[in-house]
């Protein structure tokens, strides 16, 4: 009955969302582009306003419509565009990183990170890292949509 | 029922007697019985004849501050009845600005904690016919005799493991207070089942998940779920999808759990009202435990002036993820 | 034909009878008995009354698509889902008021056209097998909707349990054929089963002759101004309630494609009559409230004669707050007085 982990099937590649805040982190996206760093294209960017605008809603949405790894990058603490809203992700990520595993996710599959919009290479570190650690752990079948298929 | 209930039944009664018949309030929020001498329903008195039917018994379970939110808009000053969990219900609507502090009467009444009528029955062994209560232990009567329990037995679970039996708010304390329940092991099956493998857990929760029947009894119960409109009923985005898919019961689930982070009573209203015995506690308690551990020490619903730990943060505060 | 079949040879019998198409059981996972298709190990409880959810989902499941789509910009495929031809299910274990409550469902999407192809499909291939009850609990009151605790007329096999067997009267031809592929597990009944003597619910003192006319009359009735109070707009008595039938139909669309279902839905929620335009005719809890009673109570029995409910019990048990359709009729002034 439980989908779990599914198995890897020949040619899986994963998908990862990546959710990062205007200010920092997805300036350090461009930078690493502009720096000629490469990261794994499995990593798809949403750009938010701030990592204090997720919702968890969001996360949650991406594993039902085949995200096999999300992660949120804002920037360091302290640093926030808003002044304070990375502060409050913080303690609402740390709450809802810790629900989602007691929902039976493993801790490889959601993630925070702080990265600034100097950090080109954090930026292509990071987003390597989590596509390595998914691709280790296999495709996330917790939560998804059975109904939700790619264009035939 | 026993003679003690029926005392305070009385002073109760004649207290808020006083002042709904006097004017100081338009409406009582009470409780009256229902068909069965094991179920209480809720009572909205008005006068002499609606007071009447007050009572207060072993079974008068059902959290009474909510219906301010709707009695409010008719009335110019309504009392409740008001037990440990209910006055923290109270707490968390006027935290969230729901209700108005002096268009409230409170009258507090410490609470043995409230039965259950499913364990009684499993106690009793069959054909339960009534009850009696005496210095916390229970008299079950059955078709062929009568047997004797400790009122702590028989308890609902959600007063087994209550821990403030005593109204942390009201204007006036009814009843003499119970005190503040030491050792109350609320946080057991949360470590049960984070002892599990990610897909042992995720396998619990499926199958837990997949009786829900999206009843949404659990949100509607709640005195953190008052919001105008829930993200259930929204739109464009839509959030939540109404197939019963195990995809969709997660959403559902976690999202409304999550919405409680720091905010949730611990009343266990939303165990109670399931139809169908989802453990929706283990999912409030895990962020109660967890943002505790985190954040530090806090009861939401214990204390209106202090901040609720999602409202507040501090530079130096730790995170759980895995990058520090 | 009265035939029998030992308790210990009812797993073999579950197990032949779910090869043939699905089986449901009363089956009780994690403390909650629901009617579910047997597996093996599953915990059949026969024994138990009736479980917290009706089994009205077999027929009319809590979610059902019957269309999926493609397409692009010129041009969109559509394609008709329905239950398969072979879908023949098994109902084994429902009591008759249940199943009075089933055929109160068909006059609604059978009896009349057009009928709904789904359910129409699904009733009909289905056999059921329904179990005479012995003792009530409290929160029956089935006697007051004249169901028979020991006989339910609809079924095509009627089963008495007994302590150590589980005796068939088979009542149709697919009765028959079901037991006749189960020939090697039964034996003809050597004695008569041990029928239950007459079964006494409560009936709350409740006096419904004359009650659906009355309500004519009460639409406007204050006592709707007390009633609906206590309700939280939850759709636990709906959903519960096996003369329910409401649903809703909503897409799930992704990129070029989708799929059109249809799922339970509840007239206790705000959104049930919410139009597009932004208009709710029910816009609060008292219409939603008397919406509903006034449905079982009036409207049903206006159009097919007989008032919607079954005396289950199943609201009296699960309403978080204890207001339930007795309370209501009470209220409505079907109390008996001195008529009776």
């Amino acid at each position: 009955m439980s989908v779990g982990v599914k198995e890897k099937a020949a040619g899986w590649e994963p998908l990862i969302v990546a959710f990062c805040c205007n200010w920092c982190s997805y300036a350090g996206g461009d930078l690493a582009g502009t720096s000629r760093l490469t990261y794994p294209s499995n990593v798809k960017v949403i750009r938010v306003p701030c990592s204090g605008r997720m919702n968890p809603m969001f996360v949650l949405r991406a594993f039902q419509r085949g995200a096999d790894g999300v992660i949120v990058a804002g920037c360091h603490p302290g640093d926030c565009h808003y002044s304070t809203g990375n502060y409050s992700a913080r303690r609402r990520l740390s709450a809802f990183k810790r629900l989602v595993e007691f929902a039976g996710f493993e801790p490889e599959r959601f993630e925070v990170r702080w990265i600034s919009s100097s950090e080109g290479d954090k930026f292509a570190e990071e987003m390597t890292g989590i596509t390595e650690r998914i691709k280790a752990l296999g495709p996330n079948g917790k939560m998804r949509d059975a109904r939700w298929q790619k264009k035939a | 029922m026993a003679e003690k209930s029926l005392k305070e039944a009385e002073k109760i009664r004649e207290i808020v007697g006083q002042d709904l018949l006097g004017g100081r309030i338009g409406l009582l929020l009470g409780w009256e019985k229902g068909h069965y001498w094991w179920q209480s329903r809720p009572l909205f008195a008005k006068n002499e004849a609606d007071l009447e039917k007050l009572t207060w018994d072993s079974f008068c379970v059902i959290n009474l501050s909510r219906y301010l939110l709707e009695e409010l808009k008719e009335h110019g000053k309504v009392g409740v009845l008001v037990k440990g969990c209910d006055a923290r219900a109270f707490n968390r609507l006027l935290q969230d600005n729901m209700v108005a502090r002096d268009r409230v009467v409170l009258y507090g009444l410490p609470c043995p904690g409230m039965l259950d009528y499913g364990r009684l029955n499993e106690e009793a062994g069959g054909a339960l016919i009534s009850i009696s209560e005496s210095n916390g232990s229970v008299t079950l009567k059955t078709g062929t005799g009568e047997k004797s329990v400790e009122r702590d037995q028989v308890l609902m679970k959600k007063c087994a493991e209550c821990v403030y039996p005593d109204p942390v708010v009201y204007d006036q304390l009814l009843l003499s207070p119970q005190g503040k329940k030491e050792g109350v092991e609320r946080f057991k099956s949360v470590e049960d089942l984070e002892e599990l493998t990610p897909d042992e857990r995720f396998a619990y929760w499926e199958g837990e998940l997949s009786r829900c029947l999206r009843c949404y009894a659990c949100r509607q119960v709640c005195p953190f779920c008052s919001c105008r409109e829930c993200f259930v009923e929204q739109d464009n985005p839509r959030w939540q999808g109404r197939a019963y898919q195990p995809g969709e019961n997660f959403m559902f689930h976690l999202v409304r759990a999550y919405h409680g982070t720091g905010r949730c009573i611990d009343c266990g209203e939303c165990e109670r009202a399931c139809p169908v015995d989802i453990p929706l506690q283990e999912l409030n308690r895990k962020l109660i435990k967890d943002i505790n551990q985190l954040y530090g020490d806090y009861e939401a619903g214990v204390d209106a002036e202090a901040d609720p730990p999602l409202l507040t943060y501090r530079p130096d505060d730790p995170a759980a993820f895995s990058e520090k | 034909m009265k035939k029998m079949i030992g308790l210990d040879k009812l797993p073999a019998l579950w197990e032949q009878l779910s090869a043939e198409g699905p089986l449901y059981l009363p089956i009780e996972e994690r403390g909650v008995v629901c009617f579910k298709p047997w597996y093996e190990g599953a915990v059949v409880r026969l024994d138990a009354l009736n479980g917290v959810v009706p089994p009205k989902d077999i027929f009319l499941p809590r979610e059902e698509t019957y269309m999926r789509y493609q397409g692009g910009s010129q041009t969109l495929e559509i394609e008709a889902v329905s239950p398969g031809p072979d879908d023949k299910a098994t109902l084994f274990g429902v009591h008759p008021c249940d199943l009075k409550a089933v055929e109160m469902l068909d006059r609604v999407y059978i009896d009349q056209e057009p009928g709904d192809s789904l359910y129409r499909r699904r009733r009909e291939n289905a056999t059921v097998v329904a179990l005479a009850c012995s003792s009530p609990d409290p929160f029956c009151f089935c006697n007051l909707f004249e169901v028979d605790p020991a006989d339910a007329p609809g079924a095509d096999i009627m089963a008495y349990l007994s302590e150590q067997s589980l005796y068939l009267e088979t009542r149709t031809e697919k009765g028959e054929t079901m037991l006749a592929k189960a020939e090697s597990l039964i034996s003809d009944a050597k004695d008569e089963p041990e029928r239950p003597r007459e079964v006494k619910t409560t009936d709350f003192g409740l006096y419904l002759e004359g009650l659906s006319d009355n309500l004519k009359e009460r639409f406007d009735d204050p006592a709707w101004d007390n009633l609906y109070k206590s309700c939280l707009s939850c759709g636990v008595c709906t959903y519960v309630c096996p003369t329910c039938y409401c649903f809703d139909v909503e897409d799930f669309g992704h990129e070029g494609a989708g799929e059109r279902f249809r799922c339970w839905d509840s007239c206790m929620f705000g959104h049930f009559t919410q139009m597009a335009g932004g208009h709710n005719p029910r816009p609060d809890r008292k219409e939603r409230v008397r919406q509903r009673f006034l449905h079982k109570l009036q409207y049903y029995p206006q159009t097919y004669g007989e008032i919607a409910c079954v005396g289950c019990g199943r609201c009296l048990r699960s309403c978080p707050v204890n207001l339930d359709i007795v309370q209501a009729v009470k209220a409505l002034g079907g109390e008996a007085v001195e008529q009776r």
